[in-house]
């Protein structure tokens, strides 16, 4: 498992260089003109910005009352011991609830958790993790059976769900075995 | 659901913050309004007139744990200010010590910057006569301490969020440029024919050659370069595909399933911009957890979606065997 740590260390010095370098250089060999696309794509993160603001506000001040308010310490006290039976740290539980229902929320909690236990710490990566590993399933199915008028959805929910709730528990598990 | 989680969140901490707050009313927990006795040692210079002196607060650890009911001990001397303002002798403590609880909370709650000490009353008979005196101090009172907590936080988080999400400008630009050139290059294209034949067991309802399977892969394989924006489009087009080979008209077919379930696990090797954006360079290690772990999750969705739709009420609603039979 050390080597695979140390392996881990050595390649991830290379993944936002390479996606930097790579990018554009892929770019470039297929015919791109790649300053202007790039200049195109980058427009876009106003937008982005701007437009995640209300979904911050309503979760990070939902959830920051919910802190200031000693109710998180007690929840997650008073969860401790059923998650630590299934080895999941209960700090990671807002998370695994807003996921699949909102992914600017989501990133909200990760700015929270960052706030609250630091950029460091093992149950912000597991966050960091549970965002980028599952998708907000009510949306997605939502908009991709909206487009065709599927009304019966039949088993979508269910696989979605499952596939999500596998998703957040590996997060854990993943985490906890590369870095922890 | 959503709208009961955000309500619920609000309406909790409300609840909480009254109990907690309720709770300490009924007990007294800060002893508001009490005198609570303490011993000052001056120094050999003090004058009466001086507008500020540096004293050493004395607090008996018996009377201490007595008074507030508590077990805290507090240290053997703390380093003060005795001042002089127009309603008399204020003592001043605690900004560059910690106090113990619950001194430390009755600070934190009059505190209007970090760092602000604990502030007293002195009795206005105070008039010291010897280099050590003991008096009594009040205290200003801790009334709703955690309901002042909670309007505090709403607006501070309310705060924090527009100015974070301004803070990602920069990086998401640079993400969203770079993601732009490798969709405009076709890196998702030139992938797609070596995807096909994986995808083709997951999807046995589509005929050969038929375009479905296509926008399948390439909506899929926008979702593994984190093209979010590609992703969706590409996704209804696959699913408007799909509807032509449905023998139905509202209800889903196992491929439609299986897409979605793809779709909200699919195997991540770009982690989504706004992640990049709000965890640096910390999203160099990220990224192999991400990848693990929705390698994972993409195996439980296709095995979920491959499963359920062998139940019995699956098979009964599923729109392909009806038109065959």
């Amino acid at each position: 498992m050390d080597t695979v740590r140390d392996i881990i260390s050595v390649l991830s010095a290379f993944v936002i260089p390479l996606l930097l370098i790579g990018f554009p250089l892929y770019g470039l060999i297929k015919g791109v003109r790649v300053y202007e696309v790039f200049v195109e794509g980058a427009k876009e993160g106003f937008k982005v910005a701007v437009t995640i603001i209300p979904y911050l506000v309503a979760i990070l001040f939902a959830i920051g009352m919910f802190r200031a308010s000693g109710a998180m310490d007690f929840l997650i006290a008073a969860l401790d011991p059923v998650m630590s039976f299934i080895g999941i740290p209960s700090e990671v539980l807002p998370m695994g609830l807003i996921r699949p229902l909102t992914g600017s929320g989501s990133a909200a909690i990760v700015l929270d958790m960052i706030n609250q236990y630091g950029e460091d710490a093992l149950v912000v990566k597991m966050a960091a993790t549970m965002f980028g590993s599952t998708e907000t399933t009510f949306y997605v199915i939502a908009v991709y059976f909206g487009a065709v008028n599927i009304r019966n959805t039949r088993h979508a929910v269910p696989a979605g769900l499952i596939a999500d709730f596998v998703g957040l528990l590996a997060s854990v598990y993943v985490v906890r075995l590369l870095f922890g | 659901m959503l709208n009961y989680i955000w309500a619920g969140l609000i309406v909790f901490s409300m609840l909480f913050a009254l109990a907690t707050d309720f709770s300490e009313i009924l007990k007294d927990r800060f002893r508001n309004q009490e005198p609570f006795p303490v011993t000052l040692q001056l120094p050999d210079s003090y004058n009466a007139q001086d507008r500020r002196t540096e004293v050493q607060v004395v607090m008996d650890s018996g009377t201490y744990q007595h008074f507030f009911g508590t077990q805290e001990r507090p240290a053997a001397s703390y380093a003060g200010v005795l001042v002089q303002t127009q309603d008399g002798s204020q003592l001043q403590f605690g900004s560059n010590t910690t106090l113990p609880e619950p001194l430390l909370t009755m600070q934190a709650y009059h505190a209007r910057n970090d760092g602000d000490p604990l502030r007293a009353t002195l009795p206005p008979a105070f008039r010291p006569d010897s280099s050590v005196v003991t008096t009594t101090v009040q205290f200003a009172p801790v009334r709703f301490r955690k309901l002042k907590d909670i309007g505090q936080a709403a607006l501070d988080f309310a705060e924090t969020a527009a100015s974070l999400a301004l803070g990602l400008i920069g990086v998401l630009a640079l993400f969203l440029g770079m993601l732009k050139i490798a969709e405009a290059a076709g890196i998702i294209h030139s992938l797609s024919r070596f995807v096909q034949p994986i995808l083709r067991p997951l999807f046995p309802e589509i005929p050969k050659d038929h375009p479905a399977l296509a926008m399948i892969s390439l909506n899929l394989l926008a979702n593994v370069f984190g093209l979010g924006n590609a992703a969706t489009p590409l996704g209804i087009k696959a699913m408007e595909e799909l509807q032509t080979l449905n023998p139905s008209e509202d209800t889903a077919t196992n491929s439609m399933v299986m897409l979605l379930a793809l779709n909200t696990s699919s195997v991540q090797l770009v982690p989504p911009v706004l992640l990049v954006a709000i965890m640096g360079l910390q999203i160099n290690q990220l990224v192999f957890s991400i990848t693990l772990a929705t390698l994972f999750s993409t195996i439980a969705g296709i095995l979920a979606a491959k499963f359920l739709s062998r139940t019995r009420r699956n098979r009964a609603s599923d729109p392909m065997l009806n038109a065959a039979s």
